[in-house]
């Protein structure tokens, strides 16, 4: 019997693990091992060189422009898109002044909340169309607002000046990323007891001061997760630029980014041992990157 | 320190629900003033416009010289104890204190004077590092308590405080309430359900209903006379035991029912002017448990009512006697609205003996009255109080006409 109960627990594990295996872990062990290679991708021909691809990315000014790119995506996409999200979540939950309660959202709370989400259920590519036509310099809908609004002057070629184009794709990060953040907080606003907020006003503290002092603290948790999640997007952000820029990751590499360069190496010059290598190297920035803001952004944790 | 005045004050939610209807108060200058009243009768609405959390519909409320409708809760230099306490979880015991003399951008030793010394009023000191998390609940209220004395406002304004603490703790803290106000002497308004709360606290009480002010006066006089039947039976505990009588003269006045009669004091008469137009009619009469004995241990001079005792609760220092008089139930939209309470808050009103009605008689520990046994019971009838069958007001009740009049009003 006992025997038998072994064989039973082994026979429940073995798939998944097998699968897993399979499935996860071999693919990892192979990339770093591809990694160390010449691989070209076409044949079964490879040579196995060290670590000489690193060696290559080390002084490869395109990966470097590209992880640039990143870095830049990383440092402001989580920050817009989180500072955003919090503001429209504490306005649809405690921004309202007016009318019955003194701590309630703006009116049409419950309208806002729905149109925020609209981006989140467009794919990324119908998103990277949808910015190619606003964007686009004769007919967008973007420059065109800018005429009727008698600011042609500031009209431009969005993803055709290299210097804008980054910005652009920017700009479209935040806007799909915003809704998702703003029911994320929304909920966590809502889990926060009421009378919090009424004790905070009878404080005296002002809208800036109830954010500053009791609603982030308490959202604390949730920003964290934000973080992370938008930190993993800003270094990756391949599906847009892939679909929605010149080149893609053009003009004149102005958007290229680490995954683009990535793919370019693999699937256009046939270099799929240092494509690889681009990958490992991104594997290790972005685990990095997720335990790095855990740590940095720990607090003690909030009990009611 | 003020005096909270409130000025035909109606407070109509979004949808149509009249929550506070045409209530007019004032508040003396260092006053502990309870409202109390069944759940949805609009006493923490009334407080939540006092403090400014709700707006107000109508009306006008002043607190000291200012009118404050418009007035932001930060302006009207008030402070609130909440129901739940609402002390920020992510600050400890300090900060929480500190935080709204922070805002005010009061200089930092004048802060640490006064949390200091209401920490040390409340033997919080030793608790100024901890988050609220770890703090018992009655730790927590203190805080709470803590949080509204440091701001040293002109009124305090206290939402149920004591009703998420255990029964003991509850009765403890309700003590250092009462002392704390002694000394203070701040202008305190403080809501709560529970009657004996109210009764305590309160130097005047507030009773409610449906958002219209019933009675408001010293906790002695609500029990002594109250304005109509809602108030005699919601005040006091147990309640108040209601009979619909005929008021007759053979000998001399008395009341006649269920068998039983009982003589009514000549004064009684004279005293409650217009009860002597209800001779030959029937009125409602009012009986406090407390104005019973047990004949053996009484008064020889009070009246006496024999019946069967059919349950006894011995509280040691007296008895409680339930029993039945053979008389259907007081039907009145007042009496119902009280059972409605009770059913709520309680698991359910005992059920009805067919056509009776329950009456409890508190008697002295002495007496030996067992269930089943017959009872001689005395009345002290110079309490007897009578209330007319169709309005439910008290007869005789000097504000009676008053709580009259803005009845028909209303209708």
């Amino acid at each position: 019997m006992r025997h038998g109960k072994y064989r039973f627990i082994v026979g429940f594990l073995v798939p998944p693990l097998l699968l897993y295996g399979i499935f996860v872990l071999s693919p990892y062990a192979q990339t770093f091992y591809i990694a160390l290679t010449d691989w070209r991708g076409l044949s079964a021909e490879l040579n196995f060189i060290g670590l000489e691809n690193f060696a290559e990315l080390v002084r490869d000014g395109a990966f470097w422009n590209a992880l640039r790119h990143n870095g830049l995506l990383l440092v402001i996409v989580p920050a817009v898109t989180i500072a955003l999200a919090l503001f429209f979540a504490s306005m649809l939950n405690l921004g309202g002044r007016r009318g019955g309660s003194a701590v309630q959202g703006v009116r049409g709370a419950e309208f806002y909340k729905v149109v925020y989400f609209f981006p989140q259920v467009l794919s990324i590519a119908v998103i990277a169309i949808l910015w190619q036509f606003v964007y686009n310099p004769r007919s967008g809908l973007l420059n065109g607002v800018l005429d009727v609004l008698g600011l042609g002057f500031l009209r431009a070629t969005w993803l055709g000046d290299p210097s804008l184009a980054l910005w652009a794709v920017m700009a479209v990060l935040v806007w799909s990323g915003v809704g998702f953040y703003v029911v994320l907080f929304n909920a966590a606003i809502q889990a926060i007891p009421r009378d919090l907020f009424e004790a905070a006003l009878l404080d005296g503290a002002g809208r800036l001061a109830t954010f500053r002092r009791v609603t982030l603290p308490l959202l604390w948790d949730s920003v964290q997760v934000a973080f992370v999640y938008l930190g993993i997007i800003a270094l990756d952000a391949f599906a847009l630029v892939q679909i929605m820029t010149f080149g893609p990751g053009g003009p004149d590499d102005s958007t290229m980014v680490t995954g683009l360069y990535l793919y370019k190496n693999a699937f256009e010059y046939a270099r799929f041992g240092y494509a690889t290598a681009i990958g490992v190297a991104m594997f290790f920035l972005t685990l990095s990157l997720a335990v790095l803001t855990l740590r940095v952004t720990r607090r003690e944790r909030v009990e009611y | 320190m003020a005096q909270i005045v409130l000025d035909s004050v109606d407070k109509v939610f979004p949808g149509g629900v009249t929550a506070v209807d045409n209530l007019s108060l004032g508040i003396n200058d260092g006053e502990f003033m309870v409202f109390v009243g069944p759940s949805g009768c609009g006493k923490s609405t009334a407080l939540r416009m006092i403090a400014g959390l709700e707006d107000i519909s109508r009306g006008a409320i002043t607190i000291g010289e200012r009118v404050v409708n418009d007035l932001p809760p930060k302006d009207r230099d008030i402070a609130m104890v909440f129901q739940n306490y609402a002390l920020y979880p992510h600050m400890t015991v300090e900060q929480n204190l500190a935080f709204g003399l922070q805002l005010r951008k009061m200089p930092k030793s004048e802060i640490k004077r006064r949390v200091g010394e209401a920490a040390k009023m409340l033997g919080l000191e030793q608790y100024l590092g901890r988050k609220p998390a770890a703090l018992s609940g009655g730790q927590r209220q203190r805080v709470a308590m803590g949080r509204a004395i440091v701001r040293e406002p002109q009124a305090f304004l206290m939402d149920e405080p004591l009703s998420n603490l255990d029964a003991k703790l509850r009765v403890s803290m309700r003590a250092s309430l009462a002392q704390l106000h002694e000394r203070l002497g701040v202008t305190t308004v403080y809501v709560t359900h529970d009657q004996i709360e109210a009764m305590t606290l309160g130097d005047r009480v507030a009773v409610l209903r449906e958002g219209k002010l019933q009675q408001v006066d010293t906790p002695q006089n609500l029990f002594d006379s109250p304005v109509n039947l809602f108030v005699a039976g919601f005040i006091g505990s147990p309640a108040m035991n209601f009979v619909e009588a005929e008021l007759v003269r053979e000998d001399g006045p008395a009341v006649a029912f269920a068998g039983q009669k009982l003589p009514v004091p000549e004064e009684s008469i004279t005293a409650k002017e217009g009860l002597d137009s209800y001779f030959g009619r029937r009125v409602i009469v009012g009986i406090r448990p407390s104005d019973f004995e047990d004949g053996t241990l009484a008064d020889s001079g009070w009246a006496r009512m024999s019946v069967t005792a059919d349950v006894t609760e011995e509280l040691g220092s007296e008895i409680n006697v339930i029993f039945m008089i053979d008389a259907p139930p007081v039907e009145h939209k007042d009496t119902s609205d009280l059972a409605h309470d009770v059913a709520d808050e309680e698991e359910a009103a005992i059920p009805l003996a067919g056509n009776q009605s329950i009456w409890t008689a508190r008697v002295n520990a002495r007496s030996r009255v067992r269930p089943g046994e017959r009872i001689n019971l005395a009345v002290d009838t110079r309490n007897l109080h009578f209330f007319d069958t169709d309005s439910g007001l008290a007869i005789g009740h000097p504000e009676a006409a008053q709580v009259a009049a803005a009845a028909t009003a209303e209708a």
